[in-house]
Order: C-alpha cells, then sequence, then structure tokens
C-alpha cells in the first residue's frame, strides 16, 4: 500500500508537459493502463532531489574477489594455508575443492589522500580512491551465477523481474529524443553474454519499452538502425515524407487519436535515430587526448577502453542508464577465478584500470561527475580459501563482495561496513543487494519504496520488501 | 507546501503548522486536545468502529495497519506512515479515504460521506486525540487470516447474479449485450455511435478474429449484400477458418507464458514443447468447451490418458522457466519456484487471481490465507515435466494397417497352400528317399535351441525361424537376458549375433533409440552330468565383427570382470547392419552340458539387444560366419535320418522340413512375399511430446549429475516462503473463499483408479476450478468471457484481466459480465459462441467515429460509446503483411522457426526465451516468464526502425509492388482493402514520378519507386489500426 511514485495533483500540475501525461495521471501505478501511454519514455521529474542524473554501472561479470581488489586483509598472509575452521563446503559451487586459507598474490599499498590499500592490479584506478566510497560489506542471497546476476540486477535471484536499469527509467524516462534511454555493453571479445543472458537486462513484466537495448558488438549495434542499402537517403526521405502525408489525410478524420500523432512522430525520432546512434558510437572524433586517457592505444584495455569512452559519449547525449560487463561467460572468460586467481584477476584487472579509470578523469574534468554515478561491482565476492588446482582459484561467496560508488552525490575516499578478519563474511553495517539498489534510486532522487508497478495484484519495487539508503556514503 | 492545497480547510492548515511531532507541548495543547477528542467521540471514533476496524483492528490487522489506539494509528503499517500530524493534508489515510490513491477506502465499498472525512482530516490537525482504545486493547498482533462469509460477497466471488437485460429500443434491443451498453450510456446521457460502415466492419472482424485481413472472396460476398444475415455468414465464416484458432492460441499464449526453452542461463531447448501450441490451435477451432480445455491444460493426463490433445495439453504446467544451474543448496527453493510457477499460473491464467501473492503471507489484499497458498501448491507437489510418445492420428494409421493386415494374412495363406500342395508331398518322399541328397553344409557353428529365453524385466522375446530371439514390450533402463539351453560336448566357443530387424529403432541390431546396445557382461554357468551345482565356464578372449571404440565400448569390456560400467557396443559405423562376437571358453566342454547364459545390459538406459542369436564351436579359431550356423536339431536329426525315418524326434523332423523348404525355389518366393510385406507393415506417427505428469521419467535436468531431485513428495507450508521455516505438511487442497463456508476439498477429490501412476490431485484441482454449483466455476467463466471481450475492445470489461481481486479493477458492466458468464456456463462453455454474439451486438459494430461531447462524459470510452481503433499486435502486423505481400505461407503445426525470414505465421515462431524474435519484440510481445493477461501498447522508434529499415520490410514491399502490377487501385486493394480516391491516384502518381528520379541510374527506377510507395503504406496508420 505504497504511495504512488507521482501522486495525481503532482501529475495533472505539470500536465502542461505533454498531453501523454494526462493518461499517465489516472494510470501510472496500473499495469493496463500505463500501456496506452502514447509516449511511456517522456522525461520525468523525479519527487525527491537528485544527486545524480545518471548512471554508469561498470558489471564487474563473475564475481571479483574482494580480498584480491579493494578489501585488504593481513590476516589472510597470517593464516595462509591453514583449514578455515567451521568452513561450510557448500559455500561454493564446488564442494570437493576446497583449500586453506589463501593470502592474496598481489601487494596492497596505500594509494590517495585517504590512504586506502588498494591493490596492485589496480595502479591506475588507485589514484582515483578518493572519489569512491567503498562498502566493503555486501552480501547477496546465491552462491551461482545467474541467480547472483539476477539479484543484481533485478532485485530477486529469479528470473522474470525489471531490472534496475528498467526500473530507473521506468521512473524518470528519457532525457534523450534519439537515443535508447537504457544501453547495456558486453564483452566484445567473443566470450559470451553475462550468465542468464538478456535476462539481465529485462524489463520484466514492465512495459517493454524499458527494456535496456544492448549494443551488439559485432554487426550492426542496434536493430534496424541503418538505412537498406537499396534505398539512396533522399529516396528514404522521400518515402518518410509521403508517410508523413499519409498519416495526416487519416488523422484529418480522426484528430483526437493521440497516439495517431505520436506514431507520425515516431518515424521522425527514428530517422534522426539513424544518424544520432551512429554518431554518439563514432569515436573517430575523439581527441587523441581522450583515447590516451582511456587507454585505447593499449592493446591489452582496447575493448574496454572502446565501451567506457562511448559509455560517457551516451550519457553526454542524456542516456540515463549505461552498464558495461567486463568479462563474458563464466570461468577463465569473465572474473570468474575458479582456477588461477593471480592470472584471471591480472588479466580482468588489466583490461579495465585505465579505462575506468580514464572514465573518472574525463567525467571529472567535464564537470559531469558531480551528477554521474558510477557503480563498480560483481554478482558476489569470493572466497578466503583457496579452490585447489594447479595453479589456485577462489570459489564463489555470496556471504561477502566489494563494490564502490563514485560521483553523483557520493561522498569520496571513504569506506563503509567491514568483512570479517579473513574477508570471508560481511561482518559490520552489512549491506544487502537491496540496500545498494535503494541507494542508487536515492542518488537519482527516487524513494526505493514508492517506485512501484502493479502487475498481478501486487505492487512491485526494485528492492522487494526491504532496502536501506547507506546514509554514511552520502555526500 | 500548504499553499499548493486550497481544497483543505484553511484553518486546520495553520493549526497543523504549530503541531510538534516531537512530542513538545504547544501553549493551546489543551484546548486542541480537547477539541480533537470531542471530534473523535462524536465522528471520528464511530466511524472508524463501523467503517475501519473489522479489517483494521478487530481481528485483523490488514496491511499492519491497526486503528484501535492512537498509539498504534501512530506507528502506522506496511506503508509507513497512516498520518501526517504535520501536514495533515499528505496524510495516506484521508488520500485513500477521498479515493485519490489506492487502494480506495474502506474496502470494497463507497466512498465515506466529504464532512466525515472533512471531520477526520480536522481531528488529525488537532493531533489525533483518542478519548479511549476503540477495542479492549487485546487485538492481536496478527492472527493467521480467516476467510469469512463476508469475503465471499466480493463481486469476483459472489455467485452470477442473472439479471434481465433493461429494454431498448432499435438497432439495440435484440442483443442482450446492447441493452446492457446501452442503459450505462443512457445514464450518463450519452449516445453511442452509429454503425460503421461494412468495409471497415469486415476488416476489423477479420483482424480481430483471425488476426488477418479479409480474403476477396469472403469480403466481396459481404459487401454484395451487407445485411445482418450476411454479416452473421462473414462472422460464421471467421469463426470456421483455420486462422482463428491460430489467433486465439496466440493470445493464450502470453498467458500461459508459454515458450520453447527453459530459460535461465542456459535457455535449453525444448523441441517438443510446441505441441501444446498445436493443442490450443486445435482446441480453438474444434471450440473445445471451455470447462474441458481448462481441465485437461491442469490434468489432462489423468483424465483422459488416452486423448492425445489432453496429453499435449499438460504443456500449459510444463511451460515455465526453470533455473538449470543448481547448486545443492538451492534444490529445495528451485522446486518452490517451479511450483510457485505452475500454481501461480494456474491462479492467474484460469481465475484472474494472484495467488502467488500467499506464497510468503497471507494475501495483502485477497482472502487467500498462505495456508491455502499451500494447500494449492500441494496439488502440483509431484508433477514433474517429461517427454511422451504419443500416437498420432490413430484413425489415418488404422486405415493404412487394416488392410494391410488383411494382405499379410493373404500372402501367409498363399505360402501355407504352397507348402501344403508343393513342400509336403516332397518332403514326405524325401524321407522315404534320402540318399541322393548331399550331407548337410559344413557349418560349424551349432546354433542352440534354448528351453528358455527371459528377462529379468519382463521383456518378451519370441523365436524367429531361424533360430534367434527377437525382443518386444517396453524396453526398460536396465535388464538381464537369461538363457538356457543344452550343449553336447565339445563346445569350446560361444557366438553371439547381434542381428538386425525391420521392428527394430535403425533396424537394431540393439534397442536403444539409435539402434545400439550395450553388453555391460556376458557370463556362463555350466552344469554337467551328475553334479547339482552349475560351475562358471571362464571365458578367456572376445573378438567381434564390429566395436564401437577399443576400450570402455569395446567386446573385451563384456568379460572384464565390471558388469555395469563398460560393455560391447556397435555404433559408429555397426548400426543396422548383422554383428557377431565370439567368447571363448577356458577348457572345451568334456561332456553335454545345460548352460546358462546371463546378458547383462546394465551400461545405458534401454540399450538391450533387440534380436539374437547363440551358436557353439568346437573350434575356438572359428570364423564369425555371421548369419550361418547349422540348427542343431537340424544336425541331429540328419544323423537320426541314417537310420530311418521313423527314428527322428518330433522338433528334428521339423527342423529337417524347415530346411527341405528353404531349398525349394517356389517356397523362397512365397516366403520372401511374406517377409516384404512385413517390412512394409505401417508404423504409427509417434512423436515425444513435452508433458507434465506424475510418476513419470524426468525431463533431463542439467543438475542431474549433482543429484537433482526433480520433486519432494510433500509439500509444507513454509513461513515467509523459506524451506528452511516449515509449518508442517500441506494437504492438497483449494482457495476456501471459492467453496462454501466449512467445505472441505473431499468434495472434489478424485480417488486415483486403480493401478493410477499418478495422485488425482491435479484431476481434483480441476474439478473443483470447473464446478459451477460449489467451486471455483463461476469465476472461471468470469475470467475467459471476460478475456473474450478484452480482445474484441481492447480493454475487458475488468481492466486487470488477470486480477478479478480487491487489487485489481472493477467491472464497467458487471450484469453484462455475469450475464455472458452464464450464458458460457449454460450453453456448453463453447467460446465460439460468445464470439459470435459479441461480434453481432451493435456495440461492435459502431463507427470508431471521436465524438467530443461523449469524450467530455467518457474519455476513455468505458462505457463503449464508440469502438476505439487501436494498434494491431506485432503478430497481426507482421502476418497482415505476409498475406498482402503474398508471401504467407499458411502452413500449420508442428516444429516452429527462430528465422525472422520465415514466412509461416508468427505463432510459429520458436518462442525461445534468450532469442525472442526482434519484429515481435519491438511491438511489446511479452518476455514468456510470467502469464501476461493485457499487453502494453507502445509507439516507440524502434518500431519505425523496423518497419523502415528490416530486410524483411523491405521484401514485403517489394512482393507487393510486383503483386500490385504497378496499378495503384490494385495496391490500396490489396494493402488496405479498400478502393483509392481519385485525390490519392494523383497524390501516388506524383510520388512515384518523383521518387523514380532518386533511381535515375537503375533499370528498374520505376519498380523502385513503386517498392517505396508500398513501404510508406504498409506503414501507414491506416495498416497497422484495427479499424
Amino acid at each position: 500500500m505504497n504511495a504512488p511514485l507521482f501522486s495525481r495533483r503532482s501529475l495533472l500540475s505539470r500536465a502542461g508537459a505533454g498531453a501523454g501525461l494526462l493518461g499517465l495521471a489516472s494510470l501510472l501505478q496500473e499495469e493496463q493502463l500505463l500501456a496506452d501511454l502514447p509516449d511511456p519514455l517522456s522525461p520525468r521529474r523525479p519527487q525527491g532531489p537528485a544527486r545524480a542524473k545518471r548512471v554508469i554501472w561498470i558489471c564487474v561479470n563473475g564475481g571479483p574477489s574482494q580480498v584480491d581488489t579493494w578489501d585488504y586483509k593481513p590476516a589472510l598472509e597470517k593464516h595462509d594455508g591453514q583449514e578455515l575452521e567451521g568452513f561450510d563446503k557448500f559455500t561454493g559451487f564446488f564442494a570437493n575443492s576446497v583449500g586453506g586459507i589463501m593470502k592474496s598474490p598481489f601487494a596492497f599499498r596505500p594509494r590517495g589522500q585517504c590512504g586506502k590499500m588498494v591493490s596492485e592490479i589496480f595502479p591506475h584506478l588507485g589514484g582515483h580512491v578518493d572519489k569512491m566510497a567503498f562498502i566493503h560489506s555486501g552480501h547477496t542471497e546465491s552462491n551461482n551465477h545467474s541467480p547472483a546476476l539476477f539479484m543484481m540486477n533485478c532485485g530477486l535471484p529469479r528470473m522474470g523481474l525489471p531490472c534496475a536499469g528498467s526500473w530507473v527509467t521506468y521512473g524518470l524516462g528519457s532525457e534523450s529524443r534519439d537515443l535508447p534511454a537504457f544501453v547495456v555493453m558486453s564483452d566484445p571479445l567473443d566470450r559470451g553474454l553475462p550468465k542468464g543472458n538478456a535476462s539481465n537486462w529485462s524489463a520484466g513484466f514492465l512495459p517493454g519499452v524499458y527494456q535496456g537495448t544492448w549494443l551488439k558488438p559485432k554487426g550492426d549495434p542496434i536493430d534496424n538502425l541503418f538505412r537498406p542499402t537499396d534505398q539512396p537517403a533522399a529516396a528514404q526521405r522521400g518515402e518518410l515524407d509521403l508517410l508523413a502525408r499519409l498519416n495526416r489525410e487519416h488523422l484529418e478524420s480522426r484528430p483526437h487519436e493521440t497516439d495517431l500523432t505520436a506514431r507520425i512522430e515516431s518515424y521522425e525520432l527514428a530517422y534522426r535515430m539513424q544518424s544520432a546512434a551512429p554518431e554518439a558510437l563514432d569515436l573517430s572524433k575523439e581527441p587523441e587526448g581522450s583515447k590516451k586517457l582511456y587507454g585505447l592505444d593499449q592493446k591489452h584495455c582496447q575493448h574496454f577502453a572502446t565501451q567506457c569512452l562511448t559509455a560517457r559519449r551516451l550519457v553526454e547525449r542524456g542516456v540515463r542508464f549505461v552498464q558495461i560487463y567486463s568479462g563474458g561467460m563464466e570461468n577463465q572468460r569473465s572474473w570468474d577465478g575458479h582456477s588461477d586467481i593471480k592470472g584471471n584477476h591480472s588479466q580482468f584487472a588489466g583490461e579495465t584500470d585505465q579505462p575506468v579509470a580514464g572514465l573518472l578523469e574525463d567525467l571529472h574534468q567535464r564537470g559531469m561527475l558531480d551528477d554521474t554515478l558510477v557503480v563498480w561491482c560483481g554478482e558476489f565476492g569470493r572466497l578466503p580459501v583457496a579452490q585447489k588446482g594447479k595453479t589456485p582459484g577462489r570459489d564463489h561467496n555470496p556471504h561477502c563482495f566489494t563494490a564502490w560508488l563514485a560521483g553523483g552525490g557520493v561522498k569520496g575516499g571513504v569506506s563503509h561496513g567491514e568483512s570479517d578478519e579473513l574477508g570471508h563474511k560481511a561482518a559490520l553495517d552489512t549491506v544487502s543487494v537491496h540496500d545498494l539498489h535503494a541507494t542508487i534510486l536515492h542518488l537519482l532522487g527516487i524513494d526505493h519504496e514508492k517506485l512501484t508497478y502493479t502487475y498481478s495484484g501486487r505492487r512491485y519495487r526494485l528492492t522487494d520488501v526491504a532496502g536501506e539508503v547507506i546514509r554514511p556514503v552520502l555526500a | 507546501m500548504l499553499a499548493t492545497r486550497p481544497a483543505f480547510p484553511l484553518a486546520a492548515c495553520l493549526f497543523a503548522g504549530l503541531v510538534s511531532v516531537r512530542g513538545e507541548v504547544t501553549p493551546d495543547h489543551a484546548a486542541r486536545m480537547q477539541a480533537g477528542t470531542a471530534l473523535f467521540e462524536k465522528t471520528v471514533g464511530p466511524a472508524f468502529t463501523e467503517h475501519c476496524l473489522s479489517c483494521h483492528g478487530g481481528e485483523k490487522t490488514r496491511g499492519g495497519l491497526d486503528l484501535s489506539t492512537r498509539e498504534s494509528l501512530l506507528k502506522g503499517g506496511e506503508s509507513g506512515s497512516a498520518i501526517d500530524l504535520q501536514t495533515p493534508e499528505d496524510s495516506l489515510l484521508l488520500q485513500l479515504l477521498r479515493h485519490e490513491e489506492k487502494p480506495f477506502m474502506p474496502a470494497k465499498k463507497p466512498a465515506l460521506p466529504a464532512p466525515l472525512i472533512a471531520d477526520l482530516g480536522r481531528w488529525i490537525s488537532l493531533g489525533a486525540p483518542y478519548n479511549a482504545p476503540l477495542t479492549d486493547g487485546k487485538a492481536a498482533p496478527h492472527q493467521p487470516m480467516r476467510v469469512t462469509d463476508q469475503d465471499r460477497t466480493f463481486w469476483a466471488f459472489r455467485p452470477l447474479t442473472i439479471t434481465e437485460p433493461p429494454p431498448a429500443q432499435g438497432e439495440w434491443k435484440d442483443s442482450p449485450i446492447d441493452r446492457f451498453i446501452l442503459a450505462a450510456l443512457t445514464a450518463n446521457a450519452i449516445q453511442p455511435n452509429p454503425p460503421a460502415n461494412p468495409r471497415t466492419l469486415a476488416r476489423r472482424a477479420s483482424l480481430d478474429l483471425t488476426g488477418l485481413p479479409p480474403s476477396p472472396g469472403a469480403l466481396d460476398r459481404f459487401l454484395s449484400a451487407p445485411t445482418t444475415q450476411a454479416w452473421s455468414d462473414y462472422v460464421d465464416h471467421l469463426l470456421a477458418s483455420p486462422q482463428y484458432g491460430e489467433r486465439q492460441a496466440r493470445h493464450w499464449m502470453d498467458v500461459a507464458r508459454f515458450a520453447e526453452s527453459s530459460g535461465f542461463e542456459h535457455d535449453y531447448d525444448r523441441p517438443t514443447a510446441y505441441h501444446y501450441r498445436d493443442f490450443l490451435i486445435k482446441a480453438f477451432n474444434e471450440d473445445l468447451p471451455w470447462d474441458r480445455f481448462t481441465s485437461w491444460q491442469i490434468a489432462g493426463d489423468e483424465l483422459a490418458p488416452e486423448e492425445p490433445l489432453a496429453q499435449m495439453a499438460t504443456g500449459f504446467l510444463a511451460a515455465g522457466a526453470v533455473p538449470t544451474q543448481l547448486t545443492e543448496a538451492e534444490f529445495e527453493r528451485a522446486r518452490y519456484d517451479e511450483l510457485d510457477d505452475m500454481a501461480g499460473t494456474t491462479g492467474a491464467a484460469f481465475l484472474g487471481l494472484s495467488v502467488g501473492c500467499a506464497r510468503c503471507h497471507d494475501h495483502k489484499y485477497d482472502p487467500i490465507p498462505s495456508a491455502d497458498y499451500y494447500r494449492f501448491v500441494a496439488c502440483f507437489a509431484t508433477a514433474i515435466r517429461s517427454e511422451k510418445d504419443i500416437a498420432f492420428h490413430p484413425n489415418a494409421y488404422q486405415e493404412k494397417l487394416v488392410p494391410w493386415q488383411k494382405r499379410q494374412l493373404e500372402l501367409e495363406d498363399e505360402l501355407r497352400r504352397y507348402e501344403a500342395s508343393a513342400i509336403d508331398p516332397g518332403f514326405t518322399a524325401w524321407l522315404e528317399h534320402p540318399g541322393e541328397l548331399t550331407p548337410l553344409v559344413g557349418d560349424r557353428w551349432s546354433l542352440l535351441e534354448p528351453d528358455s529365453v527371459t528377462s529379468t524385466s519382463g521383456t518378451v522375446h519370441t523365436r524367429q525361424p531361424d533360430g534367434s530371439w527377437l525382443a518386444t514390450g517396453n524396453v526398460p533402463a536396465n535388464e538381464d537376458y537369461v538363457v538356457r539351453s543344452t550343449v553336447a560336448a565339445g563346445g569350446a566357443a560361444v557366438r553371439l549375433e547381434a542381428l538386425t530387424h525391420p521392428t527394430l529403432p535403425q533396424q537394431g541390431p540393439g534397442r536403444a533409440g539409435n539402434g545400439n546396445f550395450a553388453l555391460s557382461d556376458i557370463s556362463i554357468d555350466a552344469l554337467l552330468p551328475g553334479t547339482t551345482e552349475p560351475q562358471a565356464i571362464k571365458l578367456t578372449a572376445a573378438r567381434a565383427t564390429h566395436e564401437q571404440n577399443q576400450g570402455s565400448l569395446s567386446v573385451k569390456s563384456s568379460i572384464d570382470g565390471d558388469r555395469e560400467k563398460s560393455g560391447w557396443a556397435v555404433d559408429a559405423g555397426g548400426i543396422g547392419k548383422d554383428q557377431a562376437a565370439v567368447f571363448v571358453f577356458e577348457k572345451p566342454l568334456t561332456s553335454p552340458a545345460a548352460l546358462t547364459i546371463r546378458m547383462r545390459f546394465h551400461l545405458n538406459g534401454q540399450h538391450s539387444l533387440g534380436r539374437f542369436r547363440l551358436a557353439v564351436a568346437s573350434d575356438p579359431a572359428t570364423d564369425f560366419e555371421v548369419g550361418r550356423g547349422t540348427a542343431q536339431n537340424l544336425a541331429e536329426g540328419m544323423a537320426a535320418l541314417k537310420k530311418g525315418s521313423a527314428s527322428l524326434s518330433p522338433p528334428q523332423q521339423e527342423a529337417l522340413r524347415d530346411w527341405y523348404a528353404h531349398r525349394d525355389a517356389g517356397w523362397q518366393k512365397h516366403q520372401a512375399a511374406v517377409q516384404e510385406h512385413l517390412a512394409a507393415k505401417p508404423a504409427p506417427d509417434v512423436k515425444p511430446v513435452l508433458i507434465c505428469s506424475e510418476g513419470v521419467k524426468p525431463l533431463k535436468h542439467h543438475a542431474d549429475g549433482r543429484g537433482y531431485p526433480h520433486f519432494y513428495p510433500e509439500v509444507h507450508t513454509l513461513r515467509r516462503g523459506d524451506p528452511k521455516q516449515s509449518d508442517g505438511v500441506a494437504k492438497a487442497g483449494f482457495l476456501q473463499v471459492l467453496m462454501p463456508a466449512g467445505s472441505e476439498a473431499e468434495r472434489w477429490q478424485h480417488e486415483p483408479p486403480a493401478g493410477a501412476t499418478t495422485s488425482f490431485r491435479r484431476a481434483s484441482l480441476a474439478a473443483w476450478m470447473t464446478d459451477v454449483e460449489k467451486g471455483a466455476g463461476q469465476l472461471l467463466a468470469r475470467v475467459i468471457v471476460n478475456r473474450a471481450w478484452q480482445h474484441h475492445f481492447g480493454r475487458g470489461l475488468v481492466a486487470t484481466p488477470n486480477d478479478f481481486g480487491f487489487q485489481g479493477e472493477r467491472p464497467t458492466h458487471p450484469e453484462l459480465l455475469d450475464w455472458l458468464a452464464n450464458d458460457l456456463i449454460t450453453h456448453g462453455w463453447s467460446l465460439k459462441r460468445i464470439h459470435k454474439t459479441i461480434l453481432m451486438s451493435a456495440t461492435y459494430r459502431q463507427s470508431g467515429d471521436f465524438d467530443a461531447a461523449d469524450s467530455a462524459k467518457d474519455p476513455e470510452n468505458h462505457l463503449l460509446w464508440r469502438f476505439a481503433p487501436r494498434r494491431l499486435e506485432g503478430e497481426a502486423i507482421r502476418d497482415s503483411l505476409l498475406a498482402v505481400s503474398g508471401l504467407l505461407d499458411p502452413t500449420m503445426f508442428g516444429p516452429g522457426s527462430l528465422d525472422e525470414n520465415m514466412r509461416r505465421r508468427s505463432v510459429y515462431f520458436t518462442v525461445k526465451r534468450s532469442r525472442l524474435p526482434n519484429s515481435m519484440l519491438v511491438f511489446d510481445w511479452p518476455e514468456h516468464l510470467v502469464s501476461i493477461g493485457a499487453r502494453p501498447v507502445t509507439t516507440v522508434a524502434p518500431q519505425s526502425l523496423y518497419l523502415m529499415n528490416s530486410p524483411q520490410s523491405r521484401q514485403y514491399a517489394d512482393a507487393l509492388a510486383k503483386r500490385s502490377g504497378g496499378a495503384i487501385p490494385t495496391l490500396y486493394l490489396l494493402a488496405l482493402g479498400r478502393e483509392v480516391t481519385p485525390a490519392e491516384q494523383a497524390g501516388a502518381e506524383a510520388f512515384l514520378k518523383k521518387q523514380s528520379a532518386y533511381y535515375q541510374n537503375q533499370s528498374d527506377a520505376a519498380h523502385r519507386a513503386l517498392t517505396d510507395f508500398c513501404q510508406a503504406l504498409l506503414s501507414s496508420n491506416e495498416f497497422l489500426y484495427l479499424p
């Protein structure tokens, strides 16, 4: 019985913004009715004060190890090789290859003004710790990739629910008239999609317009984006002019059908997208300095640098929510370091360190970091004990992960929550995935308890029945 | 903030500003408390008691809100604070009471009088003081929900109200639908629209009922004399067309969250799931009564086990998405999720109830206690996905089989007559004078004549004329063949022939689906004369004509001591051919012996031998000589014959006769004819079908290797939906609110018939769901007629088709809804009849014209003063594009396709959850993960991009251009089903002239320009909208 996101009156008072909102007034809450909005993507102001206007989410796919990245645990060194007493061998995925406590193969050193201890695999990112708020006490509900990914993206470890990007787009609409509001980029190196595929950017039961647009790493980035090759540009313009005329004639006897008008506009919008989207994705006009900043000139991280720079160009042009997946399917194709944690994490940190650092720096220089929220996290963490093998790895750990937030309304150089001595379980000021979601929504000016959608008799929200804003990380 | 709320009394606002939330006492505190308490005693308190406490403070505290004390009121409920002392106007309580926000309060009742609400607002502004608690203060914190008769009076749960439709005049007087609609319109002083023109109507009805534009023939017939009778005939024609079923099936597929893959991380294909879609199409086309339609989807396997359609129907339960990669810790939770999918989809699809909301706690809004949820779920406890071989077209099979059988008998008769006339006299004569015949061929393998051939799992073996044994009947997962036979002294090796046969998969020699077998072990015991304990014969060497590999599937691995994990198999080149293996005895037999030969087939499921023959030889080096061998009886018979025919035993005489006949050319010809005809025996059309049933082999699951159990025999009532917090076993049952008080589930309980492999809990559920007297049958009818209505008018009489509960919309025309539901029930649950009734109404036949005055009174057309045009669904758009361009392939049924270039109707797109076709997705296709009752209708740029730029869209335009032959009138007729106006004709000509210039360097510039014209026409609103 939550109050709706927008009260009827507040909507009516803004009805001047467009006829579509009149429909929204009575219908926003209703499964059936929202649907009939001619433009469900019209931009909307959130109820609360927004510190961030947009989100870039680095999805550290496969589950990064907190103790080898940001959560420095000297005790691991002390107990290296010892058995972890009372450890439940079903915590991870492989119950039969549980080894002893394993120290990090990486050296840590203090970075930034705040002196945060950072793993050597992040030489560039380490320089930005004063912009970041670390959360060391994250925990989730599944020890398995796809449910944990669904949890991180959609709030429950199940398929079929809207993801955070869809909720945000539903709540705030789109700032861009000719680009999608919510864009997802996956691994471009043939290492596959995150487990669970497109369900990770699904709109679930929300209308399909809120689903993430997946920029395909190969071929046309967006379906049907380009004019047919057999049709010259002038011919297409001619055809669309004809179409507009046919539609206007049709409309003459039906002047009150608003969605007929909306469709006439949507052809013009599509026409503009044909040039706007390729323009946004074309990095050739970026200055060399920019490209270098992201590491576009470095072979080992070129692909991710391209995606990070693209992300900046997209948000600059009004895209609301961007997710970039580092790595593809599981095992060595992502951060899923079951075997050889050292090699695995060195590789994936190497692919992303400079590009993400470049993104933070670039946003900062452009003054965009103030209202752009950058999120870095995986679907779960990894265990402090070894996964036995020729080159030891670490297995999944749902009980503890580290995430960081930076930019839009986030306090820099702080660490929130603590894991236990070994980084095995979240211990102090624990943070659930719901809390993380509530915080992200809060920064966007949305009360997570009020952003609801009635489906099949129940008001759903991203945070299910839980979630508390992590106040200490707010600036 | 206050200034923006002029509707609220100013005085109250000023007071509100003085109220302290931190408990500080303001100077006028006492006076305000006094005024507030007086107000409470006079109006607020009595109003709470009368209108609110039965749910919020008496026995119940719905939504966690308790109004019985000031303290509990201030605490608020699950939605946060009920009142806001600082800005009383913001109080949620007031917003709900004023019906500004949902859920409107008081629940299920009209709003409270405005003065009373104003008092309440004032009372809050005075600090909301109570003079005393409204109950004795013993209100339990949270009692389990009790379902009361009061709950049963909610509109959706109470019995159908049969009302005489109000009288009407003119065109609106005949149809009861029109009389109900007109009464409501008249009450609101709204005039309905006049009828639409016949051409529009024809297009509307065709797109609506079949998802395709009208066929020219039917259209012309109707337009030539568009009388009421002609309209009736036209509608009948549409309802009878096969495309009707395709359209209706697609509607229901949304509701059934039907897909053909598992979803989640692997999204494994379910290649036999399409049978459910075929079932839907057939069932809608045959107008299968909706009660049976429903029952079969829930329990077709139990209710009509011999009916293929009923098995296919259970694909409804099997269609959900399930996680595939599971860890042990997730097994139980995953099974409860799966049960939730089955039960939740059943509740939403058939009863319009969000049963699933009661999984973690009593339903927040509807009278569905959590206990009811688990009872409902328990109906599905042991139901799992499986595949079943189903014989299709049994009649066609019988039609072929009967003449075949007749011919077979004739041929066998001819053979017998030939034997009587030609073989028997010759044989008798020969027996007396055998001398001139040469001795028997020197076959060195002596064929065994077993005393018995048995299987440990009941497989039946039948002796064939050549001494081999053919296995028939069900193929068990694992079994042993045991052969008992006596042999003469001297045997030093045994030969096992694995032989082909027309009845075996891939001709055999094995019984596995691919024709293979896997002999995991062979062992031989010998009972020697004068002993009572059999001795094992050690087999020391083995060789075979073909081995699948040299390791675990080699012939040696059948005698390696391991009886399960390795053994002789013959795939990789050996299927469909006769094979043999020879096993050498450690020592030759020194005396005759009674052998027990045990062959084990444990390596791989259903990998038994299809036809085999055993023989022994005295020389262990004897070659395989596949297909050859001397029958024991024949050899002995030949020897005996030397002493005269009188000394022959009957088996020996039979063997000699057999041998004699085989040498005769005439006999060979007759025998060949029999064999040839036998090989041509018609086979039933058997296909594997995805079903949901019990006691069946589960469909393979990714986590089988970890021991995923597929189901647990019992369902527990769980606290907070957590499998670790059981409140005991839940007994299968139904929803109390949809049965008389105190009524027990036993009323509907089906006793499983003797020998049943299923629990019949689902059959019981189906009985309750379709019981119109005491069960859920009346709601079942309301829900489906509402869906039918929705697909005709774009909006149901209940606008939330999957939620008839408290949170859902109320019916706009409750009497009409009940009238339709009753009509369905009393006329054999025929949906076609409901469609016909609706299409014959003047309400449906209205024009779509807009009227400003009517719109001012009913902007959303809830009262149906016009037929509001609406965008077609993705399927109807694509199918229409294919149809008008002449590219449509009308092939029905069978496996679907993922290819966007497919030219069959869109209902034949394979619904693979991770690869939904873009042409459907852009037009608001559901994700097929949960039941969707109404699709959103959006207007977004990707739709335009699809129509402008997709290769398919260009292809359709190109084909239409060709089909039209360049004639603009033809083009309009084909694409829009109407004549071109002179202005349009002129406009088209001007466009083509100008457009050709863009293609001036091309030889087919005119065609290209026309293609562009066609594409514009096919992208136009007129084409995309239901008129």
